[in-house]
C-alpha cells in the first residue's frame, strides 16, 4: 500500500507542476509582451518582436500624456467613479444587510428573497430604460448614473449578510443597546468597524468592476473630458490605428492595465481569500 | 432558549419603542436606488418592447403600439438566432477548457498528499487576468495578434508559418481568440470556487474511502465529483449567464463589427448597436428575451441549491 | 441598588407569524409549553419580589423561560402581560438604556474592534460622563476584576476568563441599579468556572447591587443565590434559599433538579398509625421523623401510594439484612472523598454516595456485589404519586 502510494505521487506531482507552469506562462506572457513593447519605439516595433526591453518607455509615456486623448483625465474620471462606487456600495450594502440581519419586521423574508431573486438580472437588460430615464432626468454625461446605482448591489448585500451571520452575534447589538447606544450609533460605531474585512474585500471587487466597466459608461458619457479609460481604449480601437505610433498604443494599454495589476499584487491575499469565502457560502 | 424574533402584540402604551422600525429605515437607501435605477428602467424596457420606436435619418418614428411585432421581426429576420448561436459557440469554446482545467487544478491544490509548493503564487497568477480591464485586454490581443503584431513576427521567425496569419479575418481564429480570453479571465476564479467547495467536504470521507482501498482517481470520481454537484451547477449557470452578457471582449476585438461577416457578433453587441442607433423598440424586445432566458437559468440555480439543502 | 418587582409577568410568542414553519418543526418540540389562542406561552404568570442588593438566581432546564424572563427585565424582550417595577417605577414601556440596568452575556459580547479600556468606557461615553470621572470608574472596575494590565489590549488577545471579566467590568462601570447575568460562566472550562463563581460572590459583596443571574447549572444556583427561582416550562416551580429548596423541594421536579447526584425516587406507600407516619419501600419500612409526621398529620394526609425520594448522600449501607433495601452494584465510581454506587434495586436504578471514610473494611461494593442499604426517617421526602407534589408542603 505504502509503496504504491509513493509510486503515484511522484509523477502526479511532476504533472501538476508542468501544467501549472504552462498555465502561468499563458497567464503572464501577454503582460510581458505588453511591457516589452511599451518600451520600444514605433520603428523598432515594426521591425519585429524582441525579448529584451528597449529604452522608449518614458518617451512613449510622455507622448501618450501629450497626445490627443486626455488619458490622465480619463484615469482620474475612472478613479473618481470607481472609488465613490466602492465606498457607497459597501456602506449601503452593509446597511441593507444589517436591516435584514438585525431586525424582525413584517415582510422581511419576502424582501430577502426578492433581493436574492434580482441578483441575477444583468445590467444590460435594463440598459434601454436606464439610458432613456437618465436622459429624461438630464443625467446623461454625468457621473451620477455610474455611481449612485451601486448603492443597490444585491451580490454585495448577500456577501455582507453571510458575513454578518457568522461574525455579528445578536448579543453584541443588545449589549450596545443596554450600554445606551442608539441604532444609528450602533451601526456606525459597532457594525461598520466589525465588518471591515468584508468591506475591504467587497470594496476591492466593486472598485475593479467599476474601473473596468465599459458598457453603461459608454452609453452615458459623451463629453470627451468625462470619458473613462475603457471608453478611451475602445475609441483607440475604433480610430485609424494603423497610422498611430504603436509605442503609444501599447503605452495606453499599459496605462489601463498596470495600475490594477500593481494594486492586485499588493492586495492579492485578501482578494483570493474573499473569493474563497464567498464560494464556501454558495 | 427562545429567540428574540417576533416580539409583538403588546398593549399600546406598554410597548418599548420598537427597534424593528429601523429595519425599514435602513432599507430605504437600497429601495429608493433600486426603484429609480433598476425597477423603473426594467419596466420601461419591457414597455418599449411593445412599441415601434426608432430613428430614421434625423426623425424619430413612434412610439406607436405594435404589440409583439418587434419580437416577430427579431425572430423572423434570423439575426437573433445567429447572434445567439455565436454567443453560445464562443461561450462553449471557453467554458469547456475552463471547467476541465479548473477541476484539475482544484483537485491538485486540495490534494494534501501532493504537497504542492508555491500554491499562493500560482493562485495569485491564475486569478490575475480576472481583474484586468476586459476592453484593454482585448485591445492588447488585437495588437498582439495583428497582421504585423508580435505573435505573427514570433511565429514567422520560428519558421512555423511562412507569412503573417490574418487572425482577424478568419471565423474560427476570431472566435478562438475570444474564447481564449474568456478562458484566461475566468479559469482562476472557477478554480478557487471549486477549491472552496472541495475543502468544504468532510475530510473523513476521503480517509474512509482510502481505508476502503480506493485509488485517488476513484476517490475523485466517486466521492469528490458527486459532492461537488451543487457548486458545479452554480459555476455552470452563472458562467452561462455571464456568457450571454458577453460584450467587452468581442466588441473591442472586432471594433463592434462582429467580423468576419458578423460571425463573432454577440447578443449584447447587437443590443448595443440598437441602443446606439436609437432603435428602442427592437432593443426592448431583445432585452426582454435576454431577461427571460436569464430568469429561467437563475431558477435552475435556485432549484439546484435548494435541492441540496433538503 | 434597587428592588425589582415582577407581577404576573407573561411572555407569549404569537404562533401566527411563520406558522407554516413552526408546524414543520412541531414533532421535534421537546418542552411542554402551554399553547393558548394567542400563541406559545414562554413565561406564565411570573411573580417575584426582589429585595435591594439581593442575589437572585433563575435556574431550570433549557427552554424553561428563565432567559426570556431576564430579557424582559432587560428590556430586550417585550412584556406581553403583567407589570415590571424597578425601584417602584413601572418599566414595561421603558427602553433598555433608560432602565439603569446592565447585562453580562454568555458569549461576552465584547466589541472586538475596541480595546478593553474602550470597551469599559463605551457605556460611560454614551452618557457623556466627564473624562476624569470616567477614568476613575474604569480604573476602579479594572482593579476590582484584576484586569488593569490588560486595559490596552483587544479582546481577541485575552483568554476566555479574562474576556468574561471585561464583560463584567463593562457591566459594573455604570454602577447600575440591577446587574443581569445570562449564563455568564457557560463558555468557560470547569476549573475557571469554579474560580469565577467565587469571584462573582466577592463582587456582589463589594458592589452592593441587585443581581439577577440565569443559569441551567444547579451548582451555580446553589452556591451563588441568596434565593433561587426554579423554573420549568415557563412556570415558577419554587422560590427559596438554597437550603430551603434542598431540604424541602416542592415537587419531584425540584427534588430531582437540585442536588448532585440526583435524588432517588421509589414507588412506595405511606402508612399512618395515629400521628406517626412511616413509608414502606420494598421490604423496608422506615418511620418518619416526628417533625415530618407532624406536618403530614396537620395536613390530614391519609395512607396510600406515594413516591418516596431519598438523596444519594442520605443513604447508608448496612451489613445486616432484614427490613432493608437490597440491590446489585452495577457501576462503582471512585470520586476520591466518596464512592458513587449505581445500584439496581426493585427494577430501577439508585445512586448511593458512600463517603470513603465510612466504608467499613470488609464490605464488598465491587461490581456485581449484593448490598443492603437504608436511610433515616428525617431524610425521606414524600411526594404524591400522581401530581408529584411534596405532601409535607402546602
Amino acid at each position: 500500500m505504502n509503496k504504491k502510494y509513493k509510486n503515484t505521487v511522484g509523477p502526479r506531482r511532476a504533472a501538476a507542476y508542468i501544467v501549472l507552469i504552462i498555465l502561468t506562462f499563458f497567464c503572464l506572457i501577454w503582460f510581458y509582451v505588453l511591457f516589452i513593447n511599451t518600451t520600444q519605439s514605433n520603428s523598432a516595433l515594426k521591425y519585429g518582436f524582441t525579448a529584451v526591453p528597449g529604452n522608449y518607455l518614458f518617451k512613449n509615456m510622455y507622448n501618450l500624456f501629450h497626445g490627443p486623448t486626455p488619458v490622465l483625465q480619463g484615469m482620474l474620471n475612472s478613479f473618481i467613479i470607481a472609488a465613490l462606487s466602492a465606498v457607497l456600495c459597501t456602506y449601503f450594502s452593509t446597511m441593507t444587510a444589517y436591516a435584514i440581519h438585525a431586525y424582525s419586521f413584517k415582510g422581511k423574508k419576502a424582501i430577502f428573497t426578492f433581493i436574492l431573486a434580482i441578483m441575477m438580472i444583468p445590467t444590460q437588460v435594463t440598459a434601454l430604460g436606464f439610458i432613456r430615464l437618465m436622459n429624461t432626468m438630464r443625467l446623461n454625461d454625468s457621473f451620477i448614473p455610474l455611481i449612485i446605482p451601486s448603492i443597490a448591489a444585491p451580490i454585495t448585500f448577500f456577501y455582507m449578510k453571510q458575513y454578518m451571520d457568522s461574525n455579528l452575534p445578536g448579543s453584541l447589538i443588545e449589549a450596545a443597546r443596554i450600554d445606551g447606544a442608539g441604532e444609528f450609533r450602533i451601526f456606525n460605531s459597532i457594525v461598520i468597524p466589525l465588518m471591515k474585512p468584508a468591506i475591504a474585500v467587497q470594496g476591492i471587487f466593486t472598485f475593479v468592476a467599476s474601473w473596468n466597466n465599459y458598457f453603461i459608461p459608454n452609453l452615458i458619457l459623451s463629453d470627451k473630458m468625462k470619458k473613462t479609460l475603457p471608453i478611451m481604449i475602445a475609441e483607440l480601437r475604433g480610430s485609424d490605428w494603423k497610422t498611430f505610433d504603436m509605442g503609444q498604443v501599447y503605452a495606453m494599454i499599459t496605462f489601463a492595465i498596470f495600475p490594477v495589476i500593481i494594486v492586485y499584487l499588493i492586495l492579492s491575499k485578501y482578494i483570493i481569500g474573499g473569493v474563497t469565502a464567498g464560494g464556501v457560502k454558495e | 432558549m427562545a429567540g428574540s424574533t417576533g416580539s409583538k402584540a403588546a398593549s399600546g402604551r406598554d410597548k418599548i419603542k420598537s427597534y424593528n422600525k429601523y429595519g425599514y429605515l435602513f432599507l430605504i437607501p437600497f429601495a429608493v436606488v433600486f426603484v429609480i435605477f433598476q425597477l423603473i428602467p426594467l419596466v420601461q424596457t419591457i414597455y418599449y418592447s411593445f412599441f415601434e420606436n426608432y430613428r430614421s435619418g434625423l426623425k424619430m418614428i413612434g412610439p406607436n403600439f405594435i404589440g409583439l411585432e418587434n419580437y416577430k421581426t427579431l425572430f423572423q429576420s434570423g439575426d437573433f438566432l445567429i447572434y445567439f448561436k455565436n454567443t453560445m459557440i464562443m461561450w462553449v469554446l471557453g467554458f469547456v477548457p475552463q471547467i476541465l482545467v479548473s477541476l484539475l487544478l482544484a483537485a491538485w491544490f486540495t490534494d494534501v498528499s501532493l504537497r504542492l509548493k508555491g500554491q499562493r503564487f500560482f493562485k495569485t497568477v491564475i486569478y490575475l487576468p480576472n481583474l484586468i480591464m476586459a476592453s484593454a485586454f482585448s485591445m492588447l490581443f488585437f495588437t498582439l495578434f495583428g497582421d504585423i503584431g508580435p505573435i505573427n513576427s514570433i511565429l514567422v521567425s520560428l519558421g512555423l508559418i511562412s507569412g503573417p496569419y490574418k487572425f482577424m479575418s478568419h471565423v474560427w481564429s476570431v472566435r478562438g481568440l475570444v474564447a481564449l480570453m474568456n478562458f484566461l479571465m475566468w479559469f482562476g476564479n472557477t478554480t478557487i470556487l471549486l477549491m472552496a467547495g472541495m475543502m468544504g467536504i468532510d475530510k473523513s470521507l476521503f480517509e474512509a474511502a482510502e481505508v476502503d482501498g480506493a485509488t485517488s482517481g476513484q476517490i475523485f470520481r466517486k466521492v469528490t465529483l458527486p459532492l461537488l454537484k451543487p457548486i458545479f451547477i452554480y459555476v455552470l449557470i452563472t458562467s452561462l449567464i455571464g456568457g450571454l452578457q458577453m460584450f467587452d471582449v468581442p466588441q473591442i476585438l472586432t471594433n463592434g463589427s462582429g467580423d468576419p461577416n458578423r460571425t463573432s457578433m454577440t447578443l449584447v453587441m447587437y443590443l448595443n448597436k440598437h441602443l446606439f442607433s436609437k432603435n428602442y423598440g427592437m432593443a426592448g424586445a431583445l432585452s426582454v428575451i435576454l431577461l427571460i432566458i436569464t430568469g429561467i437559468l437563475s431558477l435552475i440555480v435556485f432549484r439546484a441549491t435548494m435541492k441540496d439543502e433538503d | 441598588m434597587a428592588t425589582v418587582s415582577l407581577q404576573h409577568i407573561e411572555k407569549i410568542y404569537p404562533a401566527a407569524e411563520g406558522g407554516k414553519k413552526k408546524k414543520k418543526k412541531e414533532p421535534e418540540k421537546k418542552n411542554n409549553l402551554k399553547v393558548t389562542e394567542q400563541g406559545v406561552v414562554a413565561v406564565d404568570d411570573f411573580n417575584l419580589e426582589i429585595a435591594d442588593q439581593e442575589f437572585i438566581v433563575l435556574v431550570g432546564p433549557s427552554g424553561c423561560g428563565k432567559s426570556t424572563t431576564l430579557r424582559m427585565v432587560a428590556g430586550l424582550e417585550e412584556i406581553t402581560n403583567g407589570d415590571l417595577y424597578i425601584d417602584g417605577k413601572r418599566m414595561n414601556g421603558v427602553e433598555s438604556k433608560d432602565r439603569d440596568i446592565s447585562m453580562v452575556f454568555q458569549n461576552y459580547a465584547l466589541y472586538p474592534h475596541l480595546t478593553v479600556r474602550q470597551n469599559l468606557e463605551f457605556p460611560l461615553k454614551l452618557r457623556k460622563m466627564p473624562k476624569a470621572e470616567m477614568d476613575k470608574r474604569v480604573e476602579h472596575a479594572a482593579d476590582i476584576l484584576g484586569i488593569t494590565q490588560y486595559l490596552d489590549r483587544k479582546p481577541k488577545a485575552l483568554s476566555g476568563g479574562q474576556r468574561q471579566r471585561v464583560a463584567i467590568g463593562r457591566a459594573i462601570v455604570r454602577e447600575p441599579k440591577v446587574l443581569l447575568m445570562d449564563e455568564p460562566l457557560s463558555n468557560l472550562d470547569a476549573k475557571l468556572r469554579n474560580q469565577m463563581r467565587a469571584e462573582i460572590i466577592k463582587l456582589h459583596q463589594q458592589i452592593k447591587t441587585t443581581f439577577i443571574y440565569v443559569t441551567h447549572d444547579q451548582t451555580e444556583a446553589m452556591t451563588l443565590g441568596d434565593r433561587i427561582v426554579i423554573m420549568k416550562d415557563g412556570v415558577i416551580q419554587q422560590v427559596g434559599t438554597p437550603q430551603e429548596v434542598y431540604d424541602h423541594p416542592i415537587n419531584t421536579f425540584v427534588a430531582g433538579f437540585i442536588g448532585v447526584p440526583q435524588m432517588n425516587f421509589y414507588d412506595g406507600s405511606l402508612i399512618r398509625q395515629g400521628d406517626q407516619y412511616s413509608v414502606s419501600v420494598g421490604e423496608a419500612v422506615i418511620p418518619l421523623s416526628a417533625e415530618k409526621s407532624a406536618r403530614l398529620a396537620e395536613k390530614g394526609i391519609s395512607e396510600g401510594s406515594v413516591t418516596v425520594g431519598i438523596r444519594p448522600e442520605h443513604i447508608s449501607l448496612a451489613e445486616a439484612p432484614g427490613r432493608m433495601l437490597e440491590g446489585t452494584v452495577d457501576v462503582s465510581e471512585m470520586m476520591g472523598a466518596s464512592i458513587h454506587l449505581h445500584v439496581s434495586t426493585m427494577g430501577c436504578d439508585s445512586i448511593i454516595v458512600v463517603p470513603t471514610l465510612n466504608l467499613q473494611s470488609g464490605m464488598d461494593v465491587s461490581i456485581g456485589a449484593r448490598i443492603h442499604f437504608t436511610f433515616a426517617g428525617n431524610a425521606v421526602h414524600v411526594f404524591d404519586r400522581e401530581s408529584g407534589e411534596n405532601l409535607e408542603l402546602d
